[in-house]
């Protein structure tokens, strides 16, 4: 039954990528702007910003509800943007380098609430450093200053100093609020003065030439837990023990697979506006090409466990950790490459990918050296495939009669997901939970949108 | 869909293969006597005989089995005993072994029936062993399961953290292909990047890896058939002097003097997974797992775990001396004379994070995932001592150490002619055998013997994990 009912999602799915596909969403991106990219891209990282140079925004702790891939629900609090609907995580907030960031906290749930902003310096409330509250009895209450329950509102304000990946969460009763959803993203962009001027769609992720990335290939990935016996008990105002916390689903940007790999905001998904799709077309040996650049991934991981995440198709170049590059104290490139990414509690971590058609594979010119699959003698595994029917990238094929093919136009599809495979689950069925897809279209001109 | 698939004999382009094989033994090719020969498949190994030097064929077969565990297990929740597995095999007495029930890979050798082995699965699966620049080919044969003939699962073979992938290679059934019972698939490689990786089936990946289809790849280097420019020589595995190193972890350019050297003469692949035994058992009784309950009884070291660590390899197909461990082939014992160098290759797929410890001796690590440990600016080396290796699910960590001084006290500090050293996991609990009191789990040891130690007691190594 929960088969069945992933099955339908996944068709609903498919339907959705060819309306992005009808529409030409994906083409065309490299002369925008970030900001003007983020606010049409179907995949990739879907930006809030603010004025320029000071930008304030209203974030509102509420509570709502998500949907599960298996057909259930979960109670949630997080961050909404301004009066918005509840959405998990909260809105994806990006600043520039220099900025001075204005945060409101309102809060409506019916206990006191903070945020939190670990890797980020000299955070203020009233003009003085944000600070850990106690009671008249001296215990402590927060980390940090809160906004009171139903509500009350509290206002933070700090110099977005430098760039990197950042997380902000509930710094009061975290084991509880962060796990109910209470969290999000910063991302600051570097200032680039002085850098290498870059082509069209190319942008830094940090103050240094070695971090370009092509812009309409940037993607963001908060994973957690979720346990919903904790959702439960808040939403019925029962006692919960976070020592029996025992997660059942696994989440990349506030939904498991196959939601995962859904359009950012899919209207099935009307509170888990992220996807976390990747898209890419192979390395391009062209200096002016953007896809002459890797894709960048920023992960986040916001839950209580480590996440061993693994992206098939090839290594990643790690260049930054908890919002700094990494670089030695004389600025020198510490970046390195890794096939696997332990995620630990709280980091946070920028990646770079790049998929290079190595071999070139190619009917005519370099066929695959051994027999081609006899597919009635294979196994297409419930009938569905992301497969082309070719090994060749950007070739269709025949697929056996009966068998349901997701392939627009011969692309590859590369499975990223958490190698804890527990984690790769809904509750008990596989093929889910911390789980999503890279898609690699063939070299434009293609036939993919 | 499988269950209407036909039940099939082994393909005619199987069957050449096969044929091939045993064409090469007939010809009065050299074999390497079964004391020694290794469940894993290399370059040299004669069942590649006749093949062109730059090619290699591995044959593989996927199929379930059983394999022994020391220690014990309480009874659940519920009073049930799932360790040992009541449907287990038993020994000449009718005893009931200490076994669990395990999917899994096993080497096809020359001019046997793929399908003969099903049922005969081992833990971990054959060690696989290749070159930079050659090219690979990995015949996989899914021959069904001897326990559950209601269970149609398909299997694949995805080598994780093959760089550029196509999916067709993959492995992935979702994303390409999988292979059904009776059936086989070849899978083509062109491996550019020397390094220690893993494979595994991810048909059903969250129970088919933790079932126990899960191994070690690794590529070795050019610099191994080369040497280097800065004098390092052609190593032994490639046909170097006696006096050279047996190979080198990456293409490292540095003399074999210089501290940075990823020469070796001794290697071991410490395969790391683990045993929820409830799973096991629940596979083989025809019952579900609800994977959100997963929870490790038993820590697994290369298949076994201490003491059954420190037994000697053996070959699958030939009943060893210590026949409980037969389909678990593959030692973890380490041996070294003083100051030899030791690469060890340390990989985990079970779902939780190790820390692998050796206390008294320091650890350099070379390489993780595959990749040299060295400056994207200028190639220097970035590697670093430690006497701790943490590493996640998925992950691979090459360190090499040298062998410390021998203590000089008289038959070693073990009485046996040796120091003993301990490799083992920092996480107590994984130094367990399930529930049972004392020493078990993830553990080996490491022995120290004096530089002048005769051949005879301690032979240069030319295979890994001997």
């Amino acid at each position: 039954m929960r088969l069945a009912q992933i099955k339908t999602r996944i068709r609903g799915l498919s339907l959705a990528l060819v309306a992005l596909v009808m529409t030409g969403l994906v083409a065309g991106l490299p002369s925008q702007s970030q900001e003007a990219f983020a606010a049409v891209n179907k995949t990739g990282v879907v930006c809030t910003t603010g004025a320029a140079g000071s930008p304030t925004f209203n974030l509102t702790a509420k509570s709502g509800y998500i949907s599960l891939p298996d057909g259930n629900t979960a109670f949630m609090w997080s961050y909404a943007n301004g009066s918005g609907t509840f959405q998990l995580p909260g809105p994806v907030l990006c600043v520039n380098e220099g900025d001075n960031v204005t945060i409101v906290l309102n809060n409506t749930l019916g206990e006191d609430t903070s945020i939190a902003f670990p890797a980020l310096e000299n955070v203020t409330v009233n003009g003085v450093p944000a600070q850990p509250q106690f009671d008249s009895g001296g215990n402590l209450t927060s980390l940090t200053n809160v906004a009171t329950k139903s509500g009350g509102s509290v206002t933070y304000k700090f110099l977005a100093n430098q760039p990197g990946t950042f997380v902000y969460q509930s710094g009061t009763d975290q084991g509880k609020q962060i796990n109910m959803g209470l969290f999000g993203a910063i991302i600051v962009r570097p200032n680039v003065t002085g850098l290498p001027a870059l082509p069209s769609g190319v942008g830094y992720a940090y103050k240094r030439a070695d971090s370009a990335f092509n812009l309409s290939n940037e993607y963001i990935m908060i994973t957690s837990e979720l346990d919903p016996d904790l959702h439960q008990a808040v939403e019925r105002n029962q006692a919960y023990d976070i020592t029996k916390q025992h997660p059942r689903y696994w989440q990349i940007n506030g939904r498991s697979f196959p939601d995962t790999i859904a359009d950012n905001g899919a209207a099935w998904l009307s509170t888990q506006p992220y996807g976390s799709m990747v898209r890419m077309q192979p390395y391009n040996t062209s200096l002016t090409s953007p896809s002459h650049y890797p894709g960048l991934v920023h992960y986040i991981n916001v839950g209580m466990l480590n996440h061993p995440f693994h992206p098939h198709g090839n290594h990643g170049r790690v260049i930054g950790r908890d919002g700094r590059a990494l670089a030695s104290p004389g600025n020198e490139d510490l970046s390195y490459e890794k096939y696997l990414i332990l995620l630990g509690a709280g980091q946070t971590w920028d990646v770079t990918y790049q998929w290079t058609d190595v071999s070139q594979w190619n009917p005519a010119t370099k066929p695959i050296p051994v027999t081609v699959p006899q597919q009635q003698n294979l196994t297409f595994k419930d009938g569905v495939t992301w497969y082309s029917g070719s090994p060749y990238l950007g070739l269709k094929d025949d697929l056996p009669t009966g068998t349901t093919s997701y392939n627009q136009c011969g692309e590859y599809y590369q499975v990223w997901h958490s190698h804890a495979l527990n984690e790769a689950a809904n509750y008990d069925l596989g093929f889910g939970g911390m789980f999503t897809l890279q898609r690699i279209d063939p070299p434009s001109p293609n036939t993919c949108s | 869909m499988n269950e209407n698939l036909p039940p099939r004999k082994v393909s005619r382009r199987r069957f050449l293969a096969v044929g091939g094989g045993a064409m090469a033994l007939a010809a009065g090719m050299t074999i390497i006597g079964p004391e020694t020969i290794l469940a894993y498949s290399n370059p040299s190994d004669v069942r590649n005989a006749g093949l062109p030097p730059n090619t290699q064929t591995i044959n593989l077969t996927a199929t379930d089995g059983w394999i022994y565990l020391p220690g014990s297990l309480a009874p659940d929740a519920s009073g049930r005993i799932v360790f040992p597995d009541p449907l287990g095999p038993k020994d000449a007495n009718n005893n009931l072994l200490q076994n669990v029930y395990i999917f899994g890979f096993r080497e096809v050798p020359a001019g046997v029936d793929p399908l003969s082995l099903k049922g005969q699965a081992q833990a971990s699966a054959p060690l696989l062993i290749t070159d930079e620049g050659r090219s690979v080919t990995i015949n996989l044969t899914n021959a069904g399961l001897q326990v559950r003939p209601d269970l149609v699962d398909s299997h694949t073979v995805h080598w994780h953290g093959f760089r550029n992938a196509i999916p067709l290679f993959d492995g992935v059934p979702e994303m390409s292909i999988a292979v059904p019972i009776g059936r086989d698939f070849t899978y083509y490689y062109e491996p550019q990047d020397p390094g220690t990786y893993m494979y595994h089936c991810h048909f059903e990946d969250v129970e088919h890896v933790h079932m126990g289809m899960t191994g070690v790849i690794f590529v070795r280097p050019k610099q191994n058939t080369t040497g280097n420019s800065s004098g390092a020589p052609i190593a032994r595995y490639a046909g170097g002097a006696a006096s050279a190193p047996l190979g080198y972890a990456y293409n490292d350019g540095v003399a074999l003097n210089n501290p940075l050297s990823t020469a070796y003469d001794r290697e071991w692949s410490i395969f790391l997974s683990e045993v929820w035994a409830k799973a096991h058992y629940d596979d083989a009784h025809i019952q579900v797992s609800d994977w959100s309950d997963f929870h490790s009884d038993f820590w697994l070291m290369n298949g076994r775990c201490y003491p059954d660590t420190l037994e000697v390899g053996s070959d699958p197909n030939v009943t060893p001396a210590n026949p409980k461990l037969q389909y678990q082939p593959i030692s973890s014992l380490i041996k070294a004379k003083e100051g030899e160098k030791v690469l060890l290759r340390i990989v985990s797929l079970g779902y939780t994070q190790s820390a692998m410890t050796v206390p008294g001796i320091d650890l350099r690590v070379v390489g993780k995932d595959a990749v040299y440990m060295k400056s994207k600016v200028d190639n220097t080396s970035t590697s670093y001592l430690t006497n701790t290796v943490y590493i996640g699910a998925g992950e691979a960590t090459d360190v090499i150490f040298t062998a410390p001084a021998f203590s000089g006290i008289s038959g070693g500090t073990s009485g046996n002619g040796y120091d003993t050293y301990l490799l083992y996991n920092r996480d107590y609990s994984n130094s367990t055998s399930g529930s049972a009191a004392g020493y078990g789990g993830q553990m080996t040891e490491i022995r120290i013997y004096p530089a002048n130690t005769s051949a005879t007691i301690l032979p240069a190594q030319s295979q890994p994990n001997t």
